[in-house]
């Protein structure tokens, strides 16, 4: 059954855009992540255009990532002030995305544009989850144990501003949350994620925060943040397509829920491995998209109207 | 004095008689005079049919056989409204191709397509092709930019190349029957991804290399039903599109993890 698309404009069978909402959804509820790096990537290669693909995820994710929050809220799994920080950085990451993103629109680069994003972030990101769950397979094998100490002074702990977070129990500066937060609002306003797989190892590794409260903050900073990115594409680029998110949401929260069951029967060194290896996959399907020859060199494109 | 009246009005109604009966008429329509985009919209066909009434005695012609000079030829052409476009030129750049050179065509059609009887240069000549606009080959594309000769060909190529890969553009010949030198029927394909706006129908009837007749029809492309209703309030307010995007996001992700829960238990 073919569904027309409003804003896409281009009419698509809506059971491929549920199986993929439902795929991709599968997979986020086995591996605990987001899946906007994967859904992106996937609406632009099935023919949704990439500008479109990016803030439709967007508005997707801010669906996807409101109960998590909330769950995590009644059982106090998030420190609010932090959240706070974080989604002041994101609120002004992702007015600048935008802007990037509305201007490349105009002078037609903005495809290129998210497909380089992507292509560095999951090569990067798929390289060192590969190279991360071998390496903790082999240990495993060994017999090691991670080695566990007291955490090092940094150079975090020297910056300025320092402010006091008590759901955290912490004392740090207020500029790293907030670089933390302005770097995600700017990939959710380029490449359409909710830059979850940033924020999350960032909070325990640069901010030291307690685990509990890591994955609730960083759901209620992506649902805020997204919002602003779907509102200010909605604004600059009227790109935001509200009938292909909700159906994408539909497939996403029934996949969600297999893939939580399947991911508690199965080991998580393998499992990382097969992300890393999908996220691979999908890096390198861009990667040669931008080397090989396109059979069409010329593109059309109605002359957009900025506002 | 009263049968000299009678006499020149029974004159003048014999003239009008011979001009009705040398002359030719053409009546035409639409299957639809309006095209709904709706959200199980994949494309649709239109017929364009109609009639002639004859010029010539019928047995000067052959019927069933064409003969150069006696036999009607039809050219149909259909054309949505005019706008700017942008043809963009990818080009290598280190290992990559970017997007590097531009022209900005003016006023072209969203869409363009034409049919006829017999191939389009059988039945008339280049020039009065080009001034009925008929043949994708015939088309006037102008560009905003000052242009070389060697990119105005590359890029009116490529850009033709583009919306005919989009089944916007299309030229199909021989596809217009017409029965008994009197009826003719043409059917044109659109694509899901018509513009929408006013479109413009023109069907020409040509006999031995002279446009005898041509006819105009509207035709009217509109999204309709919720998907206009969602394109409108997306490009016409688009903040308020916006927080409603967001609200209804924030609705569906809490319905969607409510009913979970309650499904799991």
């Amino acid at each position: 059954m073919q569904i027309y698309l409003p804003i896409a404009e281009i009419s698509i069978n809506i059971f491929l855009l549920l199986a993929m909402g439902g795929g991709v959804g599968f997979l986020s509820g086995m591996f605990g992540v987001g899946g906007g790096f994967l859904m992106t990537p996937l609406l632009i290669f099935v023919g949704i255009p990439p500008a479109v693909a990016v803030a439709t995820e967007a508005n997707q994710i801010t669906a996807a990532s409101v109960s998590g929050a909330l769950a995590h809220g009644r059982r106090g799994g998030i420190d609010y002030k932090m959240g706070f920080v974080l989604i002041v950085g994101g609120a002004v990451g992702s007015y600048f995305g935008s802007m990037i993103f509305t201007i490349l629109k105009a002078t037609g680069q903005v495809d290129l544009m998210i497909s380089l994003a992507y292509v560095l972030f999951l090569g990067i990101i798929g390289g060192m989850m590969f190279v991360e769950s071998v390496r903790s397979i082999l240990r495993n094998r060994r017999g090691d144990k991670p080695v566990v100490g007291r955490r090092q002074r940094t150079w975090i702990d020297a910056l300025p501003f320092k402010m006091r977070f008590r759901t955290s129990k912490m004392y740090v500066s207020a500029i790293m949350p907030l670089a933390i937060g302005g770097l995600v609002g700017i990939l959710a306003a380029i490449m359409g994620v909710g830059g979850g797989f940033i924020m999350v190892p960032a909070m325990i590794y640069l901010l030291h925060m307690p685990i509990k409260v890591v994955i609730g903050t960083s759901l209620f900073q992506i649902t805020f943040v997204t919002a602003s990115v779907t509102f200010l594409h909605s604004v600059n680029t009227q790109t935001v397509d509200v009938v292909l998110a909700l159906i994408l949401l539909i497939g996403a929260v029934i996949g969600a829920q297999m893939g939580a069951r399947v991911g508690l029967k199965l080991k998580g060194e393998q499992l990382r491995i097969l992300l890393a290896i999908l996220v691979l996959v999908v890096c390198a399907k861009m990667a040669v998209d931008l080397v090989v020859q396109p059979d069409e060199l010329y593109s059309v494109s109605s002359v957009g109207v900025i506002h | 004095m009263r049968s000299i009246r009678y006499l020149f009005l029974g004159c003048l109604y014999g003239m009008l008689l011979t001009q009705t009966a040398l002359a030719e008429r053409m009546v035409t329509d639409l299957s639809r005079h309006t095209i709904e985009i709706t959200s199980e919209f994949s494309g649709t066909e239109l017929l364009i049919f109609g009639a002639i009434e004859r010029g010539i005695p019928l047995d000067d012609g052959g019927h069933g056989v064409v003969v150069e000079g006696i036999d009607y030829d039809i050219i149909v052409v259909v054309q949505s409204a005019r706008n700017d476009m942008i043809v963009r030129r990818k080009e290598l750049v280190g290992p990559i191709w970017v997007n590097k050179e531009f022209r900005t065509l003016k006023d072209v059609q969203g869409y363009y397509a034409v049919t006829s009887t017999r191939p389009l240069n059988h039945i008339l000549s280049n020039e009065d092709l080009q001034s009925l606009q008929a043949g994708l080959e015939q088309l006037k594309i102008e560009f905003v930019e000052p242009v070389s000769s060697n990119d105005q060909k590359a890029f009116r190529d490529g850009f033709i190349r583009n919306m005919k890969a989009k089944k916007l553009y299309y030229q199909q010949e021989g596809t217009i029957s017409v029965l008994d030198d009197i009826l003719f029927r043409a059917i044109l394909e659109f694509p899901a991804n018509m513009p929408v706006g006013n479109y413009q129908v023109d069907v020409h009837l040509v006999r031995d290399g002279v446009v005898l007749l041509s006819e105009q029809s509207p035709l009217e492309v509109g999204k309709a039903g919720i998907e206009r209703l969602i394109f409108m309030f997306a490009h016409e307010y688009p903040p308020y599109y916006g927080i409603v995007a967001v609200i209804v996001a924030l609705f569906a992700g809490w319905l969607g993890g409510f009913l979970s829960r309650k499904l799991s238990g």
